[in-house]
């Protein structure tokens, strides 16, 4: 079995690490409504929750732009403060050469 | 009319976009469409095997040209435990449904190519951020800052509709009507490589479906497809049953490639891709209204694909919708620079009706019967492993007359009337 780092790393990518297009609140995950479904749910693997220190944290990139976390999450799907779910801009994200 | 109006403005160049642009196109009409992707199939995943009756549809024999992997010509079937399985194959000669395994980023770029030279405009690397809407009639597409007006605008922007979710236009997506895919791509040295894994003459395709074990009870499946010098490996996943479930989604689908029974099918390859794409399923029962004032919406946003954990068909239904909206657009558009009426867009869901959508209503209640049927994903996949260990054990005991055997394994269904009628039911829905 491989990382999920590893499988990213075959996959295309046109990174823009600046803009991310999925925003979460790593402190207001804390009294998460949805059961934290984000971390088992993602096939990407990009959120990550640290039980010592209480925070989540997300990584947009290597998103693979498929929406099941803004399926599975209320606080995405609802939009509510400090969430929020859109596609990348200019081309930016997955760039998938197989399909 | 004005003159920077456009006919017809498309979001999204999938299956559905393109097929509308293209038959937009070829009939004259302007048409502009914006994808989000770097180039056309460069957002897009799928299975995937495509029908290919829907290409000619499109294209007319010309449809050969397509950039199409393998004609599938055997078939598998394949009921697994976690560690186990047992298969059904078919190679049948008088298959009425002519099939091709299709990778989508070739298929989709050619496509385009195809929709430009018949005139329509393509932009690319562009997201639209909203529709226009003025006095309660979409009227044009925003995006990179700019404002772009249509008679039309088609929407075929996928599985995540957010621009009809933003303007209330569409009904809130239900995690229950939507499955998560996740798919490896294994590339070989060559073709002759990949005939040989799938057991196969020349050229020839192969189509792996399996159900059972290795999606935990939840419903879903598994698929595997032989394309000309790669392998198609991944497996759906029903969203809000797996959220339930709490598993991980990537240990399964790690599990996939250590499966005995799939495993095989990608040993030796290189790991070229993986991906994940949402799967609409939920059914005649959850479709949205497929037009308003201003506008139409086709496939995957439009929930037009049917998963019935054995097949997926999503695309040939894209392309098809996609047709559909284009030919009543064409007509309503015949009488020259008015905005065609939200009565006259009707004319699209009438169309859809009188076409796939009888697959969707004989379907109706399909997933939602397999996905409370848990026995289908558990005992039954079971119950074939162990009848086929019985029957092929040899050991120093004296031998099991096999009705003996096989009654033994069958009695392991619990509540056996229950599942009769389980079935009856399941029989009557898919
Ligand atoms: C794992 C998996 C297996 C499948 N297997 C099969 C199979 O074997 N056979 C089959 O027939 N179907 C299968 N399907 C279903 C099939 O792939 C889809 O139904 C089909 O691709 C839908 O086509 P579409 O054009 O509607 O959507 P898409 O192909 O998703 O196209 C939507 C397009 O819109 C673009 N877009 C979205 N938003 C914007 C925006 N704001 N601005 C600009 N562009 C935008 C996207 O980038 C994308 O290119 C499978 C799906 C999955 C995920
Ligand atoms: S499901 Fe949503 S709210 Fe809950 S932890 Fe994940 S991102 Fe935060
Ligand atoms: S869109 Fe898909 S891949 Fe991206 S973070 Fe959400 S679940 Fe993960």
């Amino acid at each position: 079995m491989s990382g999920i780092d590893d499988l990213l790393a075959v996959t295309g990518f046109e990174t823009d690490e600046h803009h991310p297009h999925i925003v979460i609140d790593p402190v207001a995950c804390r009294t998460c409504p949805s059961d934290r479904a984000c971390v088992t749910s993602c096939p990407a693997q990009r959120y990550v929750w640290d039980e010592a220190t209480q925070q989540m944290s997300f990584d947009h990139v290597g998103c693979l732009e498929c929406g099941n976390c803004r399926l599975v999450c209320d606080r995405l799907f609802t939009g509510a403060d400090g969430y929020s779910w859109n596609y990348p801009v200019r081309g930016a994200g997955v760039d998938y050469r197989q399909g | 009319m004005d003159e920077d109006v456009f006919d017809a403005i498309v979001v999204g160049g999938g299956f559905a976009g393109l097929s509308a642009a293209y038959r937009l196109a070829t009939a004259g009409r302007s048409v502009l469409l914006i994808e989000r992707g770097s180039t056309c199939g460069a957002k897009n995943l799928t299975g995937g095997r495509i029908y290919s009756y829907a290409l000619r549809a499109l294209l007319g024999e010309r449809w050969h040209e397509a950039p199409v992997q393998r004609e599938v010509k055997r078939e598998v079937l394949a009921l697994l435990t976690e560690t186990d399985a047992v298969s059904v194959e078919s190679t049948l000669t008088s298959a009425d449904q002519e099939s091709y395994t299709v990778l989508a980023r070739p298929l989709l770029a050619w496509l385009a190519d195809q929709a430009e030279e018949a005139g329509a405009m393509i932009v690319t690397g562009t997201t639209v951020d909203s529709l226009i809407v003025r006095d309660g009639r979409v009227r044009g597409v925003r995006a990179d800052g700019d404002e772009l007006e249509a008679r039309v605008v088609i929407d075929c922007e996928g599985i995540n509709p957010l621009l009809l979710e933003r303007e209330g236009l569409i009904r809130r997506l239900d995690p229950h009507a939507v499955a998560v895919g996740a798919k490896y791509v294994y590339r070989f040295g060559s073709a002759r490589e990949v005939d040989r894994i799938f057991g196969v003459r020349p050229g020839e395709g192969t189509a792996v479906l399996g159900m059972g074990a290795v999606t935990h009870g939840v419903f879903g499946g598994v698929f595997c497809y032989a394309n000309t010098d790669s392998v198609s490996l991944g497996l759906v996943l029903d969203s809000a049953e797996w959220k339930a479930s709490g598993r991980p989604i990537l240990d399964t689908a790690e599990a996939l490639r250590e499966h005995p029974a799939l495993g095989r099918y990608v040993d030796g390859g290189e790991l070229i891709e993986y991906g994940a794409h949402l799967v609409y399923e939920g059914g005649y029962d959850t479709l949205p209204a497929f037009s308003g004032d201003g506008w139409l919406v086709c496939g995957d946003a439009a929930g037009l694909c049917l998963n019935r954990g054995f097949t997926i068909r999503g695309m040939d239904y894209a392309v098809l919708s996609g047709i559909a909206a284009a030919d009543t657009v064409i007509e309503a558009t015949q009488a020259g620079d008015a905005l065609p009426s939200a009565q006259a867009l009707t004319a699209y869901g009438t169309r859809l009706e009188q076409s796939m959508l009888r697959d969707f209503r004989t379907t109706r209640g399909a997933h939602d019967w397999m996905s409370s049927t848990i026995d289908l994903f558990t005992v039954y996949p079971q119950l074939a492993v162990d009848a086929m260990a019985a029957l092929y054990h040899v050991g120093p005991e004296p031998l099991t007359p096999v009705g003996t055997t096989l009654w033994r394994a069958a009695r392991q269904v619990k509540k056996p009337v229950r599942t009769a009628r389980t079935l009856l039911k399941g029989v009557r829905t898919l």
